[in-house]
């Protein structure tokens, strides 16, 4: 198992760079593209999800806040787009913990409901303020690489979706490892107990809220410049929350990989969907119900039925004569 | 001026009576099953869509169709109940519960994205268009008949609570699942036929709905929205808290509607969503399940 | 010095009232014990001084400093660690992990960039090793017996470095030969210099191992003193018996 836990990411790493130089077509990069932005953002949604166990439907808010934001800072004030896109993730984070702070009062199901709150109260804004967003044409971005065709910009941001990956799997790695994550597991397990030692559940909870809200914008950055023209509709609909949720629940929400590797069974699934049934609505009907299955038959995830502990006793065998020995120390 | 702030408070009441309608079934399903129904809009809708083609195959008045539907989304609800919730393990119920509605919720709206298409539908009758008119205020006919409903379904429903063997049984079972069973309530079956009942007062209310207003399959989301916040400012499992709330939140509704907008209107609702987490996130008008699920 | 004091604390839950003006006084580097009947509101008391409630009215004062709207991570902090009545430790994580969720302070060097150094995970199994669960290091703690878990609940407050701790029923579903170990157990610990609040039903333990005694009864302290003093106290007798 040592081998295959340590080679498989590293084959999977070797076989994602070389990708776009591997695929017959553009439309194929396009898709990897897609779907290496759906593994970033599921992966920072897990790092709110995985670790406190608080679930999130939300998180297109942040995702829409962050195309959008990066979107108008190009456009009305003529910012160049890293800049854009870091000022925007940057604010959009602050937003986050301001949400967050109250959002964290309440916790389990009444958390979700106010994560979707959150989401609908954007949708309802984004519509109304139709002046600063574009109404329904959308808002047009400039492409960054004006000398590109469109197949070579997949490329390019193939791989900037790639890097924001690699940097969500780093921070999620981070904090398995760390005091943190320790404690933000804990919250999971039992808040109250946790409290009861110390730990500033408050303060943690807003913590995660915000990190996992910041790669989701940045993603959210990336994909206004790179499809250049934004619709309300589509960037705070909360399909996409619902994907990073079902992606890390299939994957295993405990894992690393968990998500990365829902959104690599969700995310083509979904473009051939997509493409096999045209623009109908029965893709929702899909991920509906794909999600019911999910929930009903394999909450714990795919990763988790792999890596199942061997289950037997953790208490060694010993008799009656041993054990009081060991009790008279 | 005043005239206008007393046909944004007789609208506000009008309305805040059907969201007390609404907000009252998904308050129900969480007091009986521990179960956040986020599918409880699209159903609604499922409803509204049936009844517009009840009304537009056969030509009847849409209130015609509940005959048909409440006892449908009734036995549609102890199904869902039976079938799916059922089976959830109670390690992680209110969570689990959310996301496979959250899935059912999907569904709906694609099956009737895909069957009607994305363009609004309504439902008008003849009667419904004109409005009564009593000191200067305008009051819709349709939105009266919408809170009729809704009041004499919720004093329906208030009767088989309080007065039935039945509603009985569903209220100890809200209030204590063991001890109900200990003396001899068959709580599986129970916490089905509570289902069914939230989803017929959906029956209900989707037809309201389809006469009030026009819809398509992504309204619902709007819905969630606006009766999550009902139910959290007035304390979730709290029926009456629910009722409370949603007649509250109405009321500022109409107010703002008529004062600054449409939108600022339903913003209004996240707005006391969001105040209520902040001063009292267990709710304002009582229920002890608060906050700790 | 005074560790723990409180003024007349009170709550009520809906129309039961669990604590009816608790006055109590505990002077530092003493095992106290805290017994009464069933319902008398030692619990709901122990929840209140750690924050997990709020009470209606009155005080809270430890080492002088009035804590009673602190919040319970604060109270830790302050010095007073707490172990509940059912047992509870974090079932998914394993024993080293539940070990390494208590915090200290908040410094956020500490908090936020500390990996698992090996100057906590050393500490931890230095209190592993004082337990003797060292063996079950890799283990989830879901997987251990109950008194195995009682240890480990234990071990886990005993991270925090609290300077009072409070134990709610250490004696309680456990077999003789791990009582006298938890009882050896306190003994030390208080020798060590800290501070013990102890509620039990088991009186053998606690007249054997406390230097004070309150009697709780109907949700206040109805006497308290020395063990042999209690446990002739006609009131005592009393309350327990309802004669």
């Amino acid at each position: 198992m040592r081998i295959a836990s340590r080679g498989i990411p590293l084959l999977v790493a070797c076989l994602a760079l070389a990708y776009p130089w591997l695929v017959p077509n553009y439309y194929l990069v396009y898709a990897g593209a897609l779907t290496v932005m759906y593994a970033a953002m599921s992966t920072s949604w897990n790092l709110l999800g995985g670790f406190t166990g608080y679930v999130s439907l939300g998180h297109s808010a942040f995702f829409g806040l962050g195309a959008y934001g990066t979107g108008l800072l190009i456009v009305r004030l003529g910012v160049p787009w890293v800049a854009a896109l870091l000022v925007s993730a940057v604010a959009v984070t602050a937003f986050a913990v301001f949400v967050g702070v109250a959002a964290v009062r309440v916790r389990g199901a009444s958390f979700v409901i106010v994560s979707i709150a959150l989401v609908s109260m954007m949708n309802l804004v984004v519509q109304g303020w139709r002046s600063l967003t574009g109404g329904s044409t959308g808002l047009q971005v400039p492409s960054p690489f004006p000398d590109l065709h469109r197949g070579q910009t997949h490329i390019v941001f193939f791989y900037l979706f790639l890097a924001l990956l690699g940097l969500a799997l780093l921070s999620w790695w981070y904090v398995s490892r760390s005091r943190f994550g320790a404690g933000l597991r804990a919250i999971r397990e039992d808040e109250d107990k946790a409290e009861s030692l110390g730990v500033p559940t408050g303060a943690y909870k807003v913590t995660a809220f915000a990190l996992s809200a910041l790669f989701v914008s940045l993603a959210g950055g990336l994909y206004a410049v790179w499809f250049g023209s934004l619709d309300p509709i589509f960037v705070f609909s909360i399909l996409i929350g619902s994907y990073m949720v079902l992606m890390s629940l299939l994957g295993g929400v405990r894992h690393l990989f968990g998500p990365l590797l829902g959104a690599l069974i969700v995310a083509p699934a979904g473009e051939y969907f997509l493409i096999a049934l045209g623009e109908t609505q029965i893709h929702l009907t899909a991920t509906g119900l794909l999600l019911v299955l999910v929930v009903l038959f394999m909450p714990d995830g795919i990763l988790a039925r792999l890596t199942r502990r061997r289950a037997g006793p953790s208490i060694p065998d010993e008799t009656a004569e041993q054990r009081l020995q060991g009790a008279a120390r | 001026m005043v005239s206008l702030l007393l046909q944004g408070l007789a609208l506000g009441v009008l309305t805040g009576g059907l969201y007390a309608l609404l907000a009252s079934g998904l308050s129900l399903y969480f007091g009986v099953m521990r179960v956040v129904m986020v599918a409880h809009p699209a159903f609604l809708f499922l409803a509204a869509y049936l009844t517009y083609t009840v009304h537009t195959t056969f030509g009847v008045d849409p209130f015609l169709a509940l005959p048909v539907t409440v006892p449908l989304f009734f036995a549609l609800g102890v199904a869902v109940q039976r079938l799916l919730v059922a089976r959830l393990a109670p390690d992680n119920l209110a969570m689990m519960s959310v996301l496979l509605t959250f899935g059912i919720a999907l569904a709906i709206e694609g099956l009737l994205g895909t069957i009607y298409t994305g363009s609004y539908k309504s439902v008008s009758m003849e009667y419904a268009t004109k409005s009564l008119t009593i000191g200067g205020v305008h009051l819709p006919y349709d939105k009266i008949i919408a809170f009729f409903v809704a009041a004499l379904t919720l004093a329906v429903l208030f009767a088989v609570l309080v007065r039935s063997r039945f509603g009985q049984a569903l209220r100890a079972t809200i209030q204590h699942r063991e001890a109900a069973r200990l003396v001899g309530v068959q709580t599986e079956r129970v916490a089905g036929y509570g289902f069914g009942v939230g989803l017929a007062t959906a029956a209900v209310g989707g037809t309201v709905l389809a006469l009030i207003t026009p819809f398509f399959p992504a309204s619902h989301w709007v819905w969630i929205g606006k009766l999550m916040a009902i139910i959290v400012v007035g304390g979730l499992g709290s029926v009456i808290g629910a009722a409370l709330a949603a007649v509250l939140l109405g009321v500022v509704e109409g107010l703002v509607l008529v004062t600054v907008d449409a939108t600022w209107a339903t913003m209004m609702f996240y707005v006391f969503l969001f105040l209520t987490l902040l001063a009292r996130p267990q709710g304002f008008f009582g229920g002890r399940l608060a906050h700790r699920f | 010095m005074t560790s723990l004091r409180t003024e007349g604390l009170t709550k009520s839950f809906g129309g039961v009232l669990a604590v009816d003006g608790a006055s109590v006084e505990l002077q530092e580097g003493r095992i106290n014990g805290l017994i009464g009947p069933n319902g008398s509101g030692k619990t709901t008391f122990f929840n209140i001084v750690t924050g997990m409630i709020k009470p209606d009215s009155g005080r809270v004062l430890y080492r002088d400093r009035d804590i009673t709207r602190h919040s319970p991570h604060r109270i830790a902090h302050a010095g007073i660690g707490r172990t509940f009545q059912l047992c509870r430790v974090f079932p998914r994580l394993t024993v080293l992990e539940n070990m390494l969720v208590a915090v200290r302070r908040t410094r956020l060097r500490e908090l936020l960039a500390g990996l698992r150094d090996q100057g906590e995970v050393e500490r931890a199994r230095h209190w592993l090793r004082r337990m003797g669960i060292e063996h079950l290091e890799d283990a989830e703690a879901r997987d251990l017996s109950y008194g195995q878990q009682k240890l480990l609940e234990l071990a886990a407050v005993l991270m925090a470095e609290p300077e009072l701790v409070l134990l709610d029923e250490p004696a309680g579903g456990v077999n003789p030969a791990l009582i006298d170990r938890i009882v050896s157990l306190v003994r030390d610990l208080n020798a060590e210099g800290r501070t013990f609040l102890v509620v039990e039903h088991n009186m053998d333990m606690v007249m054997g191992m406390c230097d004070h005694v309150i009697v709780f009864d109907r949700g206040a302290p109805i006497a308290a003193g020395p063990p042999a003093e209690v446990r002739d106290d006609p009131r005592v007798l009393e309350a327990y018996l309802g004669v």
